[in-house]
């Protein structure tokens, strides 16, 4: 378990998309985008990536987590 | 119900609860043989076998059900609004049926539980959509869809 992802949620909201728009374009449930957000589950790799072409944001943008952004 | 259009998080849930009923199973299963070799029987074989699995079966799909596991992100929802209606149309039926039954007994002369069975559907239905719309809001945790 991790912490939320911010970063994502915050990407969301710029591209003004819902959870449930970005799950359609993914191709997976609006549950796991939630789950994703809120840091109940990780995602693999290859979704990782399609998130991230879905909002125009690179891995380091969204799932990287340093100490500034942790 | 294939597995195949679950999305990677629901697989994971699924794989993971179906590992733990299998272990469940097994154990349920050798303590049925124990309790055998001491002599407490209390089903006759294979219905005690039987009332396992059909007992392991029931509590895997109502957790999957319960996780949000069960169907896939491209399965088409079931109108709500169909099946209340049907299931109010069934209540109403019910006391139409309940009421000539008791007040015109010569219109009805087969004295049938046709009223006990569509208040039994109708009272079942009612359970179903509201354990549905609960496991609908757990899973989607105060957001609409």
């Amino acid at each position: 378990m991790v912490g939320k992802n911010l970063s994502l949620k915050s990407a969301r909201a710029a591209k003004d998309m819902s959870q449930k728009e970005l799950a359609d374009v993914v191709g997976v449930t609006r549950q796991t985008i939630n789950a994703i957000e809120s840091g109940d589950y990780n995602p693999s790799i290859n979704l990782c990536i399609a998130i991230c072409k879905a909002l125009g944001k690179t891995l380091n943008d969204l799932f990287w987590e340093d100490d500034d952004n942790a | 119900m294939r597995k195949g259009q679950l999305d990677e998080m629901q697989r994971q849930i699924r794989d993971r609860i179906g590992n733990q009923m299998f272990i469940l199973m097994s154990y349920l299963l050798l303590l049925d043989i124990g309790l055998y070799g001491f002599g407490f029987r209390w089903l006759s074989y294979p219905m005690n076998v039987f009332v396992i699995m059909i007992g392991c079966m029931c509590y895997y799909l109502a957790r999957i059900i319960w996780q949000g596991a069960y169907a896939g992100p491209n399965a088409k929802r079931t109108g709500l609004k169909v099946v209340i209606i049907n299931t109010v149309t069934a209540l109403i039926a019910a006391l139409i049926v309940w009421f000539v039954n008791n007040h015109y007994p010569a219109a009805s002369p087969d004295d049938s539980n046709g009223a006990m069975v569509l208040f039994i559907f109708g009272g079942v239905a009612l359970i179903i959509i509201s354990v549905v719309s609960l496991c609908r809001r757990r899973n989607n945790k105060g957001q609409d869809d």
